[in-house]
């Protein structure tokens, strides 16, 4: 489930996962949820469709499209199946959102392990 | 911060992905059999024909194992595309010697996803590969005996239809 966001959500609920200038990604515990905070607008994702966005970001060749020199616009439209929510960013759009990624899913790995490790031992 | 994650999903996402891969070899392994039992079938090895035949069954059996535990674990299985499979053999010891060859290539592979689980500390996931390693020494075993009936009998005069006769009766039968 995607919904956009008119007002930004209480902030106080939410952990920083990770951010750059360009973007940020929170995650919401009570929702379980993650809000992706880019291009204008903060958008709400669940886990699959979190996964669909990194998928449908990564696909993007990038080198292709920078050695591209015909005169297309360098629109790229990232849709998501099955999750009501389009983004039309340009190339530059589309690095800076698959940084904001790439550092987000390694905050999540992150967190996996230190969770892994910490809550094996029975308390 | 909750680890998300891991609440919708047992198995990590590089998990996730190698298991899939998984279930694409293991119908691969369906269909190449399926392919083995034609050809067999054509050329009057009707015996062959017929192992062939349950081999291809076991392997999508395999597949659905696989299948089914990515999703009871929470992950997305994914249908595999099965192309380019070879239809045509050279010669009766041919099919045999692929048969070898897949099987052992099905035994690297599960081997590679265990040393993976091992790495991320995914017990779970490697008590399930148990399973498929003592699967692969049969299988392993069986392919290794068919081959060896060339060597024992050899082909000449009745030779091929003798070899074709045996292989309806390998069987493993461990204990251990
Ligand atoms: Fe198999
Ligand atoms: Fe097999």
């Amino acid at each position: 489930m995607v919904t956009t966001l008119t007002t930004n959500p209480q902030i106080s609920t939410l952990s920083d996962v990770f951010s750059t200038q360009n973007g940020a990604v929170y995650q919401c515990d009570a929702e379980r949820c993650w809000y992706v905070d880019f291009a204008g607008k903060v958008a709400k994702f669940d886990y699959r469709c979190l996964l669909k966005l990194k998928k449908a970001v990564y696909n993007v060749d990038i080198e292709a499209k920078l050695l591209d020199s015909s005169k297309k616009p360098d629109i790229e439209i990232i849709f998501i199946c099955a999750c009501d929510h389009t983004y039309i960013l340009t190339l530059l759009q589309i690095i800076a959102l698959k940084e904001i990624l790439e550092g987000t899913f390694v905050m999540l790995q992150l967190n996996n392990i230190i969770q892994d490790r910490l809550y094996r031992v029975a308390l | 911060m909750k680890d998300l994650i891991r609440i919708k999903s047992l198995i990590s996402a590089e998990v996730e992905a190698l298991l899939n891969q998984q279930v694409k070899k293991e119908a691969t392994s369906s269909s190449i059999y399926l392919a083995m039992a034609s050809w067999c079938n054509r050329n009057g090895y009707d015996f062959s024909s017929d192992y062939f035949f349950k081999q291809a069954e076991e392997e999508r059996q395999h597949q659905l194992k696989f299948y089914k535990y990515i999703l009871d674990m929470g992950g997305n299985a994914i249908s595999p595309d099965v192309t380019g499979i070879k239809q045509e053999y050279n010669s009766f010891r041919e099919v045999f010697e692929e048969a070898l060859d897949q099987e052992i290539s099905v035994t690297q592979s599960i081997k590679n996803i265990y040393a993976r689980c091992l790495k991320e500390q995914d017990f779970v996931t490697n008590e399930f590969l148990n399973w498929f390693l003592k699967e692969q020494r049969e299988e392993e075993y069986k392919a290794r005996r068919a081959l060896e009936l060339f060597e024992v009998i050899g082909e000449e005069g009745t030779g091929r239809w003798q070899i074709d006769k045996h292989v309806g009766g390998i069987k493993y039968d461990s204990e251990a």
